[in-house]
Protein backbone atom coordinates (compact mmCIF):
# COMPACT_ATOMS: atom_id res chain seq x y z
CA UNK A 1 0.00 0.00 0.00
CA UNK A 2 1.00 3.25 -1.23
CA UNK A 3 2.45 5.80 2.01
CA UNK A 4 -0.16 8.86 2.27
CA UNK A 5 2.08 11.54 0.25
CA UNK A 6 4.94 9.32 0.30
CA UNK A 7 5.46 10.32 4.04
CA UNK A 8 4.75 6.75 6.05
CA UNK A 9 2.50 7.19 9.02
CA UNK A 10 4.93 6.74 11.78
CA UNK A 11 7.20 9.86 10.28
CA UNK A 12 4.24 11.91 9.59
CA UNK A 13 3.17 11.69 12.78
CA UNK A 14 6.66 12.40 14.16
CA UNK A 15 7.17 15.33 12.33
CA UNK A 16 3.48 16.69 13.03
CA UNK A 17 3.65 16.25 16.81
CA UNK A 18 7.48 17.82 16.64
CA UNK A 19 5.86 20.83 15.21
CA UNK A 20 3.07 21.41 17.26
CA UNK A 21 5.81 21.11 20.67
CA UNK A 22 7.50 23.79 18.94
CA UNK A 23 4.83 25.83 18.41
CA UNK A 24 3.49 25.47 21.76
CA UNK A 25 6.77 26.01 23.16
CA UNK A 26 7.60 29.18 21.20
CA UNK A 27 4.53 30.38 21.99
CA UNK A 28 4.88 29.89 25.74
CA UNK A 29 8.57 31.09 25.62
CA UNK A 30 7.18 34.65 23.65
CA UNK A 31 3.96 34.84 25.67
CA UNK A 32 6.32 34.99 29.06
CA UNK A 33 8.86 37.42 27.94
CA UNK A 34 6.14 40.01 26.64
CA UNK A 35 4.05 39.15 30.02
CA UNK A 36 7.05 39.32 32.23
CA UNK A 37 6.38 43.06 32.83
CA UNK A 38 8.43 45.25 35.16
CA UNK A 39 7.70 44.92 38.93
CA UNK A 40 6.23 48.41 40.05
CA UNK A 41 6.32 48.81 43.55
CA UNK A 42 4.24 51.88 43.49
CA UNK A 43 1.12 49.77 42.32
CA UNK A 44 -0.71 50.57 45.39
CA UNK A 45 -0.71 53.75 44.17
CA UNK A 46 -3.04 52.38 41.52
CA UNK A 47 -6.55 53.68 41.26
CA UNK A 48 -9.43 51.90 41.62
CA UNK A 49 -10.03 51.88 37.59
CA UNK A 50 -6.45 51.06 36.74
CA UNK A 51 -6.57 48.10 38.85
CA UNK A 52 -10.22 46.83 37.66
CA UNK A 53 -8.35 47.05 34.11
CA UNK A 54 -5.66 44.78 34.95
CA UNK A 55 -7.83 42.59 36.70
CA UNK A 56 -10.83 42.40 33.87
CA UNK A 57 -10.28 44.50 30.86
CA UNK A 58 -12.50 47.38 29.33
CA UNK A 59 -15.49 46.19 31.20
CA UNK A 60 -13.99 45.86 34.44
CA UNK A 61 -12.73 49.67 34.26
CA UNK A 62 -16.12 50.36 33.43
CA UNK A 63 -17.86 48.80 36.20
CA UNK A 64 -15.48 50.73 38.90
CA UNK A 65 -16.21 53.63 37.82
CA UNK A 66 -20.03 52.70 37.51
CA UNK A 67 -19.40 51.83 41.20
CA UNK A 68 -17.57 55.00 42.43
CA UNK A 69 -20.20 56.95 40.72
CA UNK A 70 -22.77 55.17 42.17
CA UNK A 71 -21.20 55.62 45.73
CA UNK A 72 -20.47 59.27 45.34
CA UNK A 73 -24.61 59.51 44.06
CA UNK A 74 -24.00 60.84 40.59
CA UNK A 75 -25.87 58.04 38.66
CA UNK A 76 -28.85 56.21 38.65
CA UNK A 77 -30.90 54.15 36.21
CA UNK A 78 -33.87 55.11 33.86
CA UNK A 79 -35.96 53.51 31.99
CA UNK A 80 -34.90 50.63 29.62
CA UNK A 81 -32.06 49.54 31.58
CA UNK A 82 -30.42 53.51 30.54
CA UNK A 83 -28.05 55.57 32.74
CA UNK A 84 -28.99 58.78 34.17
CA UNK A 85 -27.37 61.17 36.05
CA UNK A 86 -28.14 62.17 39.83
CA UNK A 87 -25.97 64.72 40.52
CA UNK A 88 -22.76 66.80 39.07
CA UNK A 89 -19.62 65.67 38.89
CA UNK A 90 -17.35 67.61 41.42
CA UNK A 91 -13.34 68.18 40.97
CA UNK A 92 -11.01 65.46 40.80
CA UNK A 93 -12.43 62.73 39.14
CA UNK A 94 -10.98 60.40 36.40
CA UNK A 95 -11.49 61.36 33.14
CA UNK A 96 -13.32 57.41 32.87
CA UNK A 97 -15.46 58.87 35.28
CA UNK A 98 -16.19 62.14 33.49
CA UNK A 99 -16.74 60.57 30.47
CA UNK A 100 -18.71 58.17 31.99
CA UNK A 101 -21.34 60.64 33.80
CA UNK A 102 -21.43 62.87 30.51
CA UNK A 103 -22.73 59.37 28.70
CA UNK A 104 -25.35 59.18 31.79
CA UNK A 105 -26.60 62.40 30.40
CA UNK A 106 -27.43 61.14 27.57
CA UNK A 107 -29.27 58.15 28.75
CA UNK A 108 -26.69 55.62 27.43
CA UNK A 109 -27.20 51.93 28.33
CA UNK A 110 -24.34 49.87 30.46
CA UNK A 111 -23.65 47.58 27.76
CA UNK A 112 -22.73 50.54 25.24
CA UNK A 113 -20.64 52.57 27.31
CA UNK A 114 -17.62 50.67 25.39
CA UNK A 115 -18.75 51.43 22.28
CA UNK A 116 -18.95 55.72 23.49
CA UNK A 117 -16.17 57.84 22.03
CA UNK A 118 -15.42 59.44 24.82
CA UNK A 119 -15.50 56.77 27.29
CA UNK A 120 -13.30 54.99 24.67
CA UNK A 121 -10.39 57.45 24.65
CA UNK A 122 -10.48 57.53 28.76
CA UNK A 123 -9.98 53.77 28.73
CA UNK A 124 -7.40 54.08 25.96
CA UNK A 125 -5.47 56.49 28.30
CA UNK A 126 -5.76 54.03 30.86
CA UNK A 127 -4.78 50.99 29.08
CA UNK A 128 -1.66 53.64 27.96
CA UNK A 129 -0.54 54.48 31.12
CA UNK A 130 -0.68 51.35 32.08
CA UNK A 131 1.81 49.72 29.36
CA UNK A 132 4.11 52.72 30.16
CA UNK A 133 4.63 51.21 33.90
CA UNK A 134 4.94 47.66 32.45
CA UNK A 135 1.78 46.26 34.19
CA UNK A 136 -0.42 45.52 31.10
CA UNK A 137 1.30 44.89 27.65
CA UNK A 138 0.78 46.53 24.34
CA UNK A 139 -1.51 45.97 21.90
CA UNK A 140 1.11 44.85 19.36
CA UNK A 141 2.54 42.38 21.51
CA UNK A 142 -0.92 41.15 21.63
CA UNK A 143 -1.12 40.92 18.03
CA UNK A 144 2.56 39.41 17.74
CA UNK A 145 1.29 36.91 20.19
CA UNK A 146 -1.64 36.47 18.31
CA UNK A 147 0.01 35.35 15.44
CA UNK A 148 1.25 32.07 17.04
CA UNK A 149 -2.14 31.47 16.12
CA UNK A 150 -1.61 31.22 12.47
CA UNK A 151 1.02 28.89 12.93
CA UNK A 152 -1.08 26.43 14.89
CA UNK A 153 -3.88 26.95 12.40
CA UNK A 154 -2.07 25.64 9.35
CA UNK A 155 -1.20 22.70 11.46
CA UNK A 156 -4.31 21.92 12.05
CA UNK A 157 -5.14 22.45 8.05
CA UNK A 158 -2.92 20.44 7.49
CA UNK A 159 -3.20 18.07 9.63
CA UNK A 160 -6.97 17.30 8.82
CA UNK A 161 -6.38 17.15 4.80
CA UNK A 162 -3.96 14.04 5.94
CA UNK A 163 -6.40 12.86 7.85
CA UNK A 164 -8.85 12.79 5.03
CA UNK A 165 -5.59 11.55 2.71
CA UNK A 166 -5.33 8.97 4.97
CA UNK A 167 -8.95 7.55 5.06
CA UNK A 168 -9.17 7.25 1.71
CA UNK A 169 -6.23 5.47 1.59
CA UNK A 170 -7.50 2.99 4.66
CA UNK A 171 -4.81 3.79 6.76
CA UNK A 172 -5.06 4.25 10.89
CA UNK A 173 -5.81 7.79 11.97
CA UNK A 174 -6.23 7.76 15.66
CA UNK A 175 -3.33 8.81 16.68
CA UNK A 176 -3.35 12.01 14.02
CA UNK A 177 -6.70 12.74 15.43
CA UNK A 178 -5.32 12.58 19.19
CA UNK A 179 -2.59 14.96 17.59
CA UNK A 180 -5.20 17.26 16.02
CA UNK A 181 -7.19 17.37 19.34
CA UNK A 182 -4.38 19.00 21.08
CA UNK A 183 -3.50 20.90 18.43
CA UNK A 184 -6.77 22.32 18.47
CA UNK A 185 -6.55 22.98 22.54
CA UNK A 186 -3.56 24.94 21.82
CA UNK A 187 -5.35 26.63 19.25
CA UNK A 188 -8.20 27.79 21.54
CA UNK A 189 -5.85 28.95 24.39
CA UNK A 190 -3.36 31.39 22.14
CA UNK A 191 -6.76 32.96 20.15
CA UNK A 192 -8.89 33.27 22.77
CA UNK A 193 -6.48 34.86 25.34
CA UNK A 194 -7.14 38.30 25.78
CA UNK A 195 -5.51 38.87 29.43
CA UNK A 196 -3.66 42.34 28.86
CA UNK A 197 -1.96 42.01 33.04
CA UNK A 198 1.69 41.34 33.35
CA UNK A 199 2.84 38.64 35.31
CA UNK A 200 4.42 41.66 37.52
CA UNK A 201 0.52 43.33 37.54
CA UNK A 202 -0.63 39.75 38.33
CA UNK A 203 1.60 39.55 41.70
CA UNK A 204 0.54 43.03 42.53
CA UNK A 205 -2.68 42.38 42.64
CA UNK A 206 -2.79 39.49 44.41
CA UNK A 207 -0.59 42.08 47.47
CA UNK A 208 -3.71 44.49 46.80
CA UNK A 209 -6.66 42.28 47.73
CA UNK A 210 -4.73 40.73 50.81
CA UNK A 211 -4.48 44.63 51.33
CA UNK A 212 -8.00 45.47 50.62
CA UNK A 213 -9.81 42.43 52.07
CA UNK A 214 -12.34 43.87 53.98
CA UNK A 215 -13.46 45.14 50.27
CA UNK A 216 -14.37 41.75 49.88
CA UNK A 217 -18.06 40.98 48.97
CA UNK A 218 -18.18 38.29 51.84
CA UNK A 219 -17.86 40.74 54.22
CA UNK A 220 -20.85 42.35 53.36
CA UNK A 221 -18.42 45.93 53.48
CA UNK A 222 -20.12 49.05 54.32
CA UNK A 223 -19.77 50.82 51.55
CA UNK A 224 -21.49 54.10 52.85
CA UNK A 225 -18.30 53.98 55.28
CA UNK A 226 -15.38 53.13 52.70
CA UNK A 227 -16.81 56.22 50.69
CA UNK A 228 -16.79 56.35 46.59
CA UNK A 229 -12.98 55.03 46.49
CA UNK A 230 -13.51 52.63 48.06
CA UNK A 231 -16.22 50.62 46.88
CA UNK A 232 -14.81 51.37 43.34
CA UNK A 233 -11.52 49.56 44.50
CA UNK A 234 -13.84 46.65 45.57
CA UNK A 235 -15.43 46.06 42.46
CA UNK A 236 -11.72 46.32 40.69
CA UNK A 237 -10.42 43.91 42.95
CA UNK A 238 -13.46 41.31 43.77
CA UNK A 239 -15.42 41.96 40.38
CA UNK A 240 -19.33 42.85 39.97
CA UNK A 241 -20.30 41.15 42.65
CA UNK A 242 -19.09 44.05 44.55
CA UNK A 243 -21.68 46.39 42.73
CA UNK A 244 -24.86 43.82 43.58
CA UNK A 245 -23.39 43.58 47.18
CA UNK A 246 -23.26 47.55 47.17
CA UNK A 247 -26.45 48.15 45.06
CA UNK A 248 -28.37 45.06 44.09
CA UNK A 249 -30.93 47.24 42.76
CA UNK A 250 -28.95 49.84 40.69
CA UNK A 251 -26.14 46.30 39.26
CA UNK A 252 -30.03 45.13 38.17
CA UNK A 253 -31.05 47.71 36.28
CA UNK A 254 -28.17 48.68 34.73
CA UNK A 255 -27.66 45.39 33.76
CA UNK A 256 -24.25 44.84 35.62
CA UNK A 257 -22.32 41.30 34.33
CA UNK A 258 -22.39 39.58 37.47
CA UNK A 259 -19.81 37.17 36.55
CA UNK A 260 -17.13 39.75 35.68
CA UNK A 261 -13.70 39.03 36.99
CA UNK A 262 -15.97 37.47 39.93
CA UNK A 263 -12.75 35.98 41.51
CA UNK A 264 -10.42 38.31 39.88
CA UNK A 265 -7.81 35.96 38.34
CA UNK A 266 -8.08 36.26 34.57
CA UNK A 267 -9.12 39.43 32.35
CA UNK A 268 -12.16 39.23 30.15
CA UNK A 269 -12.51 39.83 27.08
CA UNK A 270 -13.72 43.48 26.05
CA UNK A 271 -15.44 44.39 23.22
CA UNK A 272 -11.71 46.14 21.53
CA UNK A 273 -9.51 43.31 22.06
CA UNK A 274 -12.20 40.84 19.90
CA UNK A 275 -12.48 43.34 17.36
CA UNK A 276 -8.78 43.32 17.65
CA UNK A 277 -8.32 39.74 17.68
CA UNK A 278 -10.93 38.93 15.24
CA UNK A 279 -9.00 40.98 12.57
CA UNK A 280 -5.27 40.08 13.43
CA UNK A 281 -5.50 36.18 13.31
CA UNK A 282 -6.76 36.46 10.31
CA UNK A 283 -9.09 34.11 8.24
CA UNK A 284 -6.07 31.98 7.43
CA UNK A 285 -6.37 30.35 11.08
CA UNK A 286 -9.64 30.13 10.93
CA UNK A 287 -9.46 27.34 8.71
CA UNK A 288 -10.15 24.57 11.45
CA UNK A 289 -13.47 26.47 12.04
CA UNK A 290 -14.80 25.66 15.31
CA UNK A 291 -11.67 26.47 16.66
CA UNK A 292 -11.90 30.09 15.99
CA UNK A 293 -15.11 31.82 16.82
CA UNK A 294 -13.14 34.93 16.93
CA UNK A 295 -17.10 36.69 18.35
CA UNK A 296 -17.35 33.82 20.32
CA UNK A 297 -15.53 35.09 23.96
CA UNK A 298 -16.91 38.18 22.65
CA UNK A 299 -20.63 37.42 24.54
CA UNK A 300 -20.32 40.42 26.20
CA UNK B 1 -9.34 44.97 82.78
CA UNK B 2 -7.10 46.57 84.86
CA UNK B 3 -5.07 48.34 81.76
CA UNK B 4 -6.24 51.84 80.36
CA UNK B 5 -7.39 50.93 77.07
CA UNK B 6 -8.51 53.96 76.44
CA UNK B 7 -11.50 54.38 73.55
CA UNK B 8 -11.95 51.33 71.58
CA UNK B 9 -15.02 50.58 68.43
CA UNK B 10 -16.64 46.69 68.38
CA UNK B 11 -14.71 45.31 65.27
CA UNK B 12 -17.56 43.83 62.61
CA UNK B 13 -16.78 42.89 59.51
CA UNK B 14 -18.16 45.60 57.46
CA UNK B 15 -15.90 48.09 59.11
CA UNK B 16 -13.52 46.26 59.35
CA UNK B 17 -11.11 48.36 56.77
CA UNK B 18 -12.30 51.49 58.74
CA UNK B 19 -11.29 50.06 62.37
CA UNK B 20 -7.83 49.14 60.50
CA UNK B 21 -7.15 52.35 60.11
CA UNK B 22 -7.81 54.31 63.81
CA UNK B 23 -3.62 54.38 64.66
CA UNK B 24 -4.76 54.94 68.18
CA UNK B 25 -6.39 51.81 68.50
CA UNK B 26 -6.01 49.56 71.42
CA UNK B 27 -8.96 48.04 72.62
CA UNK B 28 -11.72 46.01 70.72
CA UNK B 29 -14.70 43.92 70.88
CA UNK B 30 -15.96 40.96 68.16
CA UNK B 31 -19.02 39.38 68.67
CA UNK B 32 -17.72 35.79 69.83
CA UNK B 33 -20.14 33.94 67.93
CA UNK B 34 -19.09 35.25 64.48
CA UNK B 35 -15.47 33.93 65.46
CA UNK B 36 -14.56 30.21 64.60
CA UNK B 37 -12.86 28.35 67.36
CA UNK B 38 -10.19 26.18 65.62
CA UNK B 39 -10.67 27.79 61.83
CA UNK B 40 -8.77 30.78 60.32
CA UNK B 41 -9.86 34.04 62.19
CA UNK B 42 -10.50 37.10 59.93
CA UNK B 43 -7.58 38.64 58.34
CA UNK B 44 -8.63 41.82 59.60
CA UNK B 45 -9.12 40.50 63.02
CA UNK B 46 -5.35 39.10 63.11
CA UNK B 47 -4.25 42.32 61.79
CA UNK B 48 -5.26 43.87 65.09
CA UNK B 49 -3.91 41.12 67.44
CA UNK B 50 -0.72 41.78 65.57
CA UNK B 51 -0.84 45.18 66.24
CA UNK B 52 -1.17 44.57 70.03
CA UNK B 53 -4.91 45.86 69.71
CA UNK B 54 -6.52 43.65 72.84
CA UNK B 55 -9.73 42.25 71.19
CA UNK B 56 -12.51 41.29 74.23
CA UNK B 57 -15.28 38.40 72.29
CA UNK B 58 -18.28 39.73 73.34
CA UNK B 59 -20.91 36.75 73.49
CA UNK B 60 -24.64 37.06 72.96
CA UNK B 61 -26.37 33.77 72.72
CA UNK B 62 -24.87 32.04 76.13
CA UNK B 63 -28.32 32.77 77.39
CA UNK B 64 -27.00 32.93 81.12
CA UNK B 65 -30.66 33.96 82.09
CA UNK B 66 -32.09 31.09 80.95
CA UNK B 67 -34.06 28.77 83.07
CA UNK B 68 -32.12 25.91 81.97
CA UNK B 69 -28.48 25.73 82.51
CA UNK B 70 -26.19 27.57 80.06
CA UNK B 71 -25.24 25.05 76.91
CA UNK B 72 -21.85 23.41 77.87
CA UNK B 73 -20.79 23.73 74.09
CA UNK B 74 -21.65 27.09 73.55
CA UNK B 75 -19.35 28.10 76.96
CA UNK B 76 -17.02 25.78 75.47
CA UNK B 77 -16.79 27.98 72.46
CA UNK B 78 -16.48 31.09 74.11
CA UNK B 79 -13.29 29.73 75.91
CA UNK B 80 -11.86 28.61 72.99
CA UNK B 81 -12.23 32.10 71.33
CA UNK B 82 -11.29 33.99 74.50
CA UNK B 83 -7.61 31.88 73.93
CA UNK B 84 -7.61 32.55 70.55
CA UNK B 85 -7.46 35.73 70.61
CA UNK B 86 -5.60 35.86 73.78
CA UNK B 87 -8.16 37.96 75.82
CA UNK B 88 -8.21 39.44 79.25
CA UNK B 89 -11.54 38.62 79.73
CA UNK B 90 -15.20 37.63 77.59
CA UNK B 91 -18.50 39.15 78.24
CA UNK B 92 -21.74 37.83 77.77
CA UNK B 93 -25.42 39.67 78.68
CA UNK B 94 -28.05 39.58 81.70
CA UNK B 95 -30.85 37.81 79.55
CA UNK B 96 -32.41 35.06 77.65
CA UNK B 97 -32.32 34.07 73.68
CA UNK B 98 -34.14 31.17 74.41
CA UNK B 99 -36.65 29.00 76.78
CA UNK B 100 -38.41 25.57 75.94
CA UNK B 101 -35.93 24.98 72.95
CA UNK B 102 -37.25 28.37 71.25
CA UNK B 103 -34.92 30.62 69.66
CA UNK B 104 -35.90 34.17 70.14
CA UNK B 105 -33.74 35.87 68.33
CA UNK B 106 -33.32 38.50 70.97
CA UNK B 107 -31.80 39.51 74.23
CA UNK B 108 -34.79 39.29 76.18
CA UNK B 109 -35.19 40.94 79.70
CA UNK B 110 -34.97 38.66 83.04
CA UNK B 111 -37.96 39.42 85.62
CA UNK B 112 -35.73 41.22 88.27
CA UNK B 113 -36.62 38.55 90.78
CA UNK B 114 -34.90 36.77 93.41
CA UNK B 115 -35.54 33.56 91.32
CA UNK B 116 -33.93 35.35 88.62
CA UNK B 117 -31.17 36.44 90.06
CA UNK B 118 -30.18 32.74 91.39
CA UNK B 119 -30.75 31.37 87.90
CA UNK B 120 -28.41 34.08 86.64
CA UNK B 121 -25.66 33.34 89.58
CA UNK B 122 -25.41 29.64 89.04
CA UNK B 123 -25.42 30.22 85.13
CA UNK B 124 -22.69 32.23 85.41
CA UNK B 125 -21.25 30.01 88.24
CA UNK B 126 -21.38 27.15 85.30
CA UNK B 127 -19.67 29.27 82.77
CA UNK B 128 -17.17 30.61 84.83
CA UNK B 129 -16.03 27.20 85.88
CA UNK B 130 -14.93 26.19 81.74
CA UNK B 131 -13.82 30.14 81.02
CA UNK B 132 -10.39 30.85 81.33
CA UNK B 133 -10.29 34.27 81.79
CA UNK B 134 -13.20 36.74 84.11
CA UNK B 135 -16.48 37.24 82.80
CA UNK B 136 -17.81 40.58 82.56
CA UNK B 137 -22.02 40.81 82.51
CA UNK B 138 -23.92 43.38 80.73
CA UNK B 139 -27.65 44.60 81.38
CA UNK B 140 -29.21 44.75 78.39
CA UNK B 141 -32.13 47.48 77.27
CA UNK B 142 -35.57 46.60 77.75
CA UNK B 143 -38.84 48.41 76.70
CA UNK B 144 -40.82 46.64 79.52
CA UNK B 145 -40.70 45.69 82.95
CA UNK B 146 -41.49 42.04 84.24
CA UNK B 147 -44.74 42.65 86.86
CA UNK B 148 -42.93 40.63 89.48
CA UNK B 149 -39.78 42.46 89.64
CA UNK B 150 -38.65 42.43 93.46
CA UNK B 151 -35.77 44.23 93.21
CA UNK B 152 -34.70 47.54 91.76
CA UNK B 153 -32.16 47.43 88.58
CA UNK B 154 -29.12 48.55 90.68
CA UNK B 155 -30.17 45.98 93.42
CA UNK B 156 -30.38 43.09 91.05
CA UNK B 157 -27.29 43.80 89.30
CA UNK B 158 -25.02 44.30 91.98
CA UNK B 159 -26.14 41.10 93.62
CA UNK B 160 -25.76 39.31 90.90
CA UNK B 161 -22.41 41.05 90.78
CA UNK B 162 -21.46 40.75 94.26
CA UNK B 163 -22.49 36.74 94.37
CA UNK B 164 -20.10 35.75 90.75
CA UNK B 165 -16.97 37.96 91.68
CA UNK B 166 -18.22 38.86 87.60
CA UNK B 167 -17.18 42.39 85.90
CA UNK B 168 -19.88 44.53 84.95
CA UNK B 169 -19.98 45.81 81.40
CA UNK B 170 -21.97 48.74 81.53
CA UNK B 171 -24.01 49.57 78.03
CA UNK B 172 -24.20 53.45 78.77
CA UNK B 173 -26.93 53.46 76.10
CA UNK B 174 -28.86 50.92 77.69
CA UNK B 175 -28.67 53.41 80.90
CA UNK B 176 -30.25 56.10 78.86
CA UNK B 177 -32.84 53.85 77.38
CA UNK B 178 -34.06 51.72 80.02
CA UNK B 179 -34.45 55.69 82.34
CA UNK B 180 -35.59 57.43 79.08
CA UNK B 181 -38.49 55.00 78.45
CA UNK B 182 -39.38 54.23 82.42
CA UNK B 183 -38.80 58.40 83.05
CA UNK B 184 -36.46 57.70 85.94
CA UNK B 185 -33.11 59.56 86.22
CA UNK B 186 -29.99 57.70 84.30
CA UNK B 187 -27.69 59.60 86.84
CA UNK B 188 -29.60 57.76 90.21
CA UNK B 189 -29.01 54.77 88.51
CA UNK B 190 -25.20 55.31 88.11
CA UNK B 191 -24.79 56.54 91.69
CA UNK B 192 -26.40 53.09 93.39
CA UNK B 193 -24.10 50.62 90.66
CA UNK B 194 -20.51 49.29 91.75
CA UNK B 195 -18.96 51.43 89.00
CA UNK B 196 -15.87 50.32 90.27
CA UNK B 197 -16.76 46.92 88.82
CA UNK B 198 -17.22 48.58 85.20
CA UNK B 199 -14.70 46.46 82.65
CA UNK B 200 -15.87 48.49 80.03
CA UNK B 201 -18.44 50.49 78.74
CA UNK B 202 -20.53 50.28 75.44
CA UNK B 203 -21.17 53.43 73.91
CA UNK B 204 -24.38 53.35 71.02
CA UNK B 205 -26.85 55.73 69.33
CA UNK B 206 -30.87 54.86 69.03
CA UNK B 207 -34.00 56.21 67.91
CA UNK B 208 -37.04 57.39 69.58
CA UNK B 209 -40.29 55.61 68.16
CA UNK B 210 -43.70 56.00 69.50
CA UNK B 211 -42.02 57.59 72.48
CA UNK B 212 -39.99 54.91 73.22
CA UNK B 213 -36.38 55.09 72.74
CA UNK B 214 -34.93 51.89 71.11
CA UNK B 215 -31.26 50.84 71.42
CA UNK B 216 -30.56 50.63 67.78
CA UNK B 217 -26.75 50.44 67.49
CA UNK B 218 -27.53 51.49 63.90
CA UNK B 219 -27.69 55.52 64.70
CA UNK B 220 -25.36 57.95 65.78
CA UNK B 221 -24.52 58.32 69.84
CA UNK B 222 -27.27 61.42 70.99
CA UNK B 223 -25.42 63.81 72.86
CA UNK B 224 -27.69 62.74 75.95
CA UNK B 225 -25.85 59.67 76.21
CA UNK B 226 -22.18 61.44 75.34
CA UNK B 227 -23.01 63.51 78.16
CA UNK B 228 -24.06 60.46 80.49
CA UNK B 229 -20.38 59.05 79.25
CA UNK B 230 -18.81 62.51 80.97
CA UNK B 231 -20.98 62.38 84.14
CA UNK B 232 -19.81 58.49 84.41
CA UNK B 233 -16.17 59.63 84.19
CA UNK B 234 -17.05 62.31 86.47
CA UNK B 235 -17.40 59.19 89.27
CA UNK B 236 -15.41 56.70 88.03
CA UNK B 237 -13.95 56.61 85.08
CA UNK B 238 -13.62 52.67 83.45
CA UNK B 239 -10.48 51.69 81.64
CA UNK B 240 -12.13 51.07 78.45
CA UNK B 241 -14.91 52.87 76.41
CA UNK B 242 -16.11 51.63 72.57
CA UNK B 243 -18.72 52.58 70.31
CA UNK B 244 -20.47 49.57 69.16
CA UNK B 245 -22.15 50.24 66.03
CA UNK B 246 -24.19 47.08 64.29
CA UNK B 247 -25.71 48.28 61.29
CA UNK B 248 -26.80 51.22 58.90
CA UNK B 249 -22.84 52.67 59.16
CA UNK B 250 -22.20 55.79 58.30
CA UNK B 251 -19.48 57.37 56.26
CA UNK B 252 -16.05 56.85 57.45
CA UNK B 253 -15.79 60.77 58.62
CA UNK B 254 -18.72 60.26 60.69
CA UNK B 255 -17.68 57.50 62.85
CA UNK B 256 -14.32 59.35 63.58
CA UNK B 257 -16.37 62.22 64.85
CA UNK B 258 -18.34 60.06 66.75
CA UNK B 259 -15.09 57.90 68.35
CA UNK B 260 -13.71 61.71 69.05
CA UNK B 261 -16.84 62.95 70.52
CA UNK B 262 -16.61 59.73 73.52
CA UNK B 263 -12.78 60.12 73.51
CA UNK B 264 -13.56 64.66 74.44
CA UNK B 265 -16.34 62.68 77.05
CA UNK B 266 -14.36 60.71 78.74
CA UNK B 267 -11.22 62.38 78.83
CA UNK B 268 -9.34 59.81 76.83
CA UNK B 269 -7.08 60.47 74.00
CA UNK B 270 -8.70 60.65 70.40
CA UNK B 271 -7.91 57.28 68.43
CA UNK B 272 -8.45 59.04 65.11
Amino acid sequence: MQDTWGIPGPVFIRLYVVALVVLAVGYFIHRRSRFRGKADPLIGNLGPQQVAFLNGGDRLAIYAALGGLRAAGLIGTGPQHTLVQTGPLAAGVTPLDAAIHNAAGRQIRTRDLGHDQWVRSALDQLREGLERRGLAISRSDLRALKLWSVGVGTLLVIGVLRAIAGSQNNKPIGLLALAMFFTLIVLVVISKSSRTSTIAAQKGMSELRTRHSHLSPQQSPAYATYGATGAAMGVALFGAASLYSMDPAFAAEAEIQRAAAAGGSGGDSTSYSCSSSSSDSGSSSCGGGSSCGGGGGCGG
Amino acid sequence: MADQYGVGIGWRPEIDGFVAELPGLRFAEVVAESVHAHGDLPAGLSRLLDRGVTVIPHGVRLSLGGAEPVDPERVRHLAAVAGRLNAPLVSEHIAFVRAGGIEAGHLLPLPRSREAVDAVVANVKRAQAELPVPIALEPIAALFDWPDDELTEADFLTEILDRTGAGLLLDIANVYANARNRGDDPLELLDKLPLDRVAYVHVAGGDEHDGLYHDTHTHATPQPVLDLVAELCRRHRPPALMLERDGDYPPAAELRTELDAIAAASGYPAIT
